[in-house]
């Protein structure tokens, strides 16, 4: 037992010191969250604008932090591992086989907690963002549960050998998603069409109960089963696909 | 129970695509040997050690690793590996790359033994990333003895080191075979098979075409060679009765003969009145005589 303890520490510690040297996480988790908050809480002013808008895109803004590094670092650093054979040489180590993909996750879910708590923190401390106890422990937890799909969604794209090509879908699913999910804008400042097909993406959902719970509505529970689908939706997919990668 | 094989193949074949590149092969290594799997690119080396370690499965065959599955954890605790096309992992120190690496064994060598081993003491503190490409494979030498392995497995370990880093390679890999390691090696240089292994296992085509001590390989390979223009009237049947020849290679009218003693040869040639113009005795060197050891082979196939 103590050796499964020791491993999977040793583990863990490597990927949290990976993640904070690596400075596209520091830039797309972090920084690009943190200054399009200050940003938009500064510019979006006046009457018609709610007094909750600070703390929704607070929310916002810490969902669009969590899903860059669960889909893009995440993503990138697999695939980069599959290509530099470092997978590969795990598979002969007497490392169990789940032990890798269980160890990761662990450390991306302590980051994305890492994440939640740097962002709120800048929000309460820079822009006052005053909200219950409570709230805050929901929307947190809520954010930090939907982590977890775009996790499974990286270690899908990991699971590409060429991390090139897992670089750019990445990027390109970041943005999308994020922008049709309601994380840059809100919901109804986008076109119709958008609004409806937003209904379907793990982004808006992975914001929508944060929102509710800022603006006092009640939470709508379908968004989190609509994102522990795509959870399993894409571990399925990807155990599925290194499970054939791997019997050669 | 203790098997004094360190590995066995049994009949292994592996079919890629409908293309063989492990054929039917037989293989024992004894424990605490260093053996060198010799063979050109494309020989099937690789997939012979893959199939080893248990990263591929063979398509029939049995293989057995200190006598059990190499697929299983209590082995994989037993064995070490450098393998080709393995680069190291961005955002970690090389000294943290080892200790993260020797994490996963129950036993593994000290950090300090590892750093000394692979002559990176002074890399210690440097991303792995960061190291030039000779660097990185010792650092790969370093994971692959991270838990002090009775079977240590190198893929072409040379390949992009310097001439440096070869000597300390070397040097290194000597030591543990002194240690009573075993030590299994592929590379498709004659002479550092030569250097290093007691055994060599000549590969080509998924096959083994010879297997022997250094010396009996070179032997075997290196015999001298008498060549010359022979007459019209002399038909290839007449030329392979003469006794001590060992191969007939022909271009045109031009015959080499092969063989282990070409003074006798010589004389035989003259008793058999073979008629021959403008003859030529050469010895073959080492690379050559592999080259000759291959192309027979190939010609045996056709």
């Amino acid at each position: 037992m103590n050796y499964y303890i020791k491993s999977s520490w040793a583990q863990v510690q490597a990927e949290l010191l990976r993640t904070f040297r690596n400075r596209r996480f520091i830039f797309f988790s972090i920084l690009m969250p943190a200054a399009f908050f200050f940003l938009f809480t500064a510019v979006v002013g006046g009457s018609d604008v709610p007094s909750y808008w600070s703390a929704y895109y607070l929310m916002s803004m810490t969902s669009y932090g969590v899903v860059g590094a669960s889909l893009v670092t995440f993503s990138q650093r697999i695939s980069k591992e599959r290509s530099a054979g470092w997978i590969r040489l795990l598979r002969l180590s007497p490392l169990p086989s789940g032990s890798y993909v269980l160890s990761k996750i662990a450390a991306q879910g302590a980051i994305n907690l890492i994440l939640i708590l740097t962002m709120f923190l800048l929000g309460r401390v820079g822009k006052s963002v005053h909200l219950s106890w409570s709230i805050w422990l929901e929307a947190g937890l809520w954010i930090w549960v939907g982590g977890f799909a775009f996790m499974a969604l990286g270690l899908f794209l990991g699971s590409m050998k060429n991390s090139d090509v897992v670089q750019m879908i990445s990027m390109a699913l970041y943005m999308s998603l994020s922008i049709v999910g309601g994380l840059w804008m809100p919901l109804s400042s986008l076109p119709s069409v958008l609004q409806n097909i937003a209904k379907f993406t793990p982004t808006y959902r992975m914001g929508e109960g944060p929102w509710a719970l800022v603006e006092g509505r009640a939470l709508d529970w379908t968004g989190i089963a609509i994102l522990s689908m795509y959870i399993i939706l894409f571990m399925v997919l990807s155990s599925y696909i290194m499970k054939r990668q791997e019997a050669i | 129970m203790m098997s004094s094989l360190a590995i066995q193949m049994q009949g292994v074949t592996k079919i890629f695509k409908g293309k063989k590149a492990v054929d039917n092969l037989d293989l024992k290594i004894e424990r605490g040997s260093v053996t060198a799997l010799l063979g050109p690119n494309g020989a099937g080396k690789t997939t012979i050690i893959s199939m080893m370690l248990g990263l591929m499965n063979p398509t029939s065959g049995n293989i057995r690793l200190l006598g059990g599955d190499p697929r299983t954890r209590a082995i994989r605790g037993r064995i070490g590996a450098m393998l080709q096309d393995t680069s190291v992992i961005d955002n970690l120190k090389v000294g943290e790359t080892i200790n993260l690496f020797r994490s996963y064994y129950t036993q593994p060598l000290a950090l300090e033994q590892l750093l000394l081993l692979s002559g990176l003491k002074e890399e210690q503190g440097i991303m792995a990333s960061a190291l030039s490409g000779g660097q990185q494979r010792r650092l790969g030498f370093a994971l692959a003895m991270a838990g002090n392995p009775e079977i240590l497995f190198l893929d072409e370990p040379t390949v992009g080191m310097d001439v440096r880093s070869r000597i300390l390679f070397w040097d290194t890999v000597e030591g543990m075979a002194s240690r009573g390691k075993t030590v299994l090696l592929t590379t498709h240089h004659l002479e550092e098979a030569d250097q290093v292994a007691g055994r060599i296992v000549v590969v080509q085509q998924g096959q083994c075409i010879a297997d022997g001590t250094p010396s009996s390989i070179k032997a075997l390979a290196s015999g001298r060679t008498i060549s010359f223009t022979v007459g019209e009237e002399v038909t290839e049947e007449q030329l392979q009765g003469v006794p001590g020849i060992s191969g007939i290679e022909w271009k045109g009218r031009r015959a080499r003969l092969y063989s282990s003693d070409t003074d006798l040869l010589m004389r035989t040639l003259i008793e058999y009145s073979i008629p021959m113009q403008d003859i030529e005795i050469q010895s073959g060197g080492l690379n050559e005589a592999f080259q000759r050891l291959l192309q027979q082979d190939y010609k045996g196939i056709m």
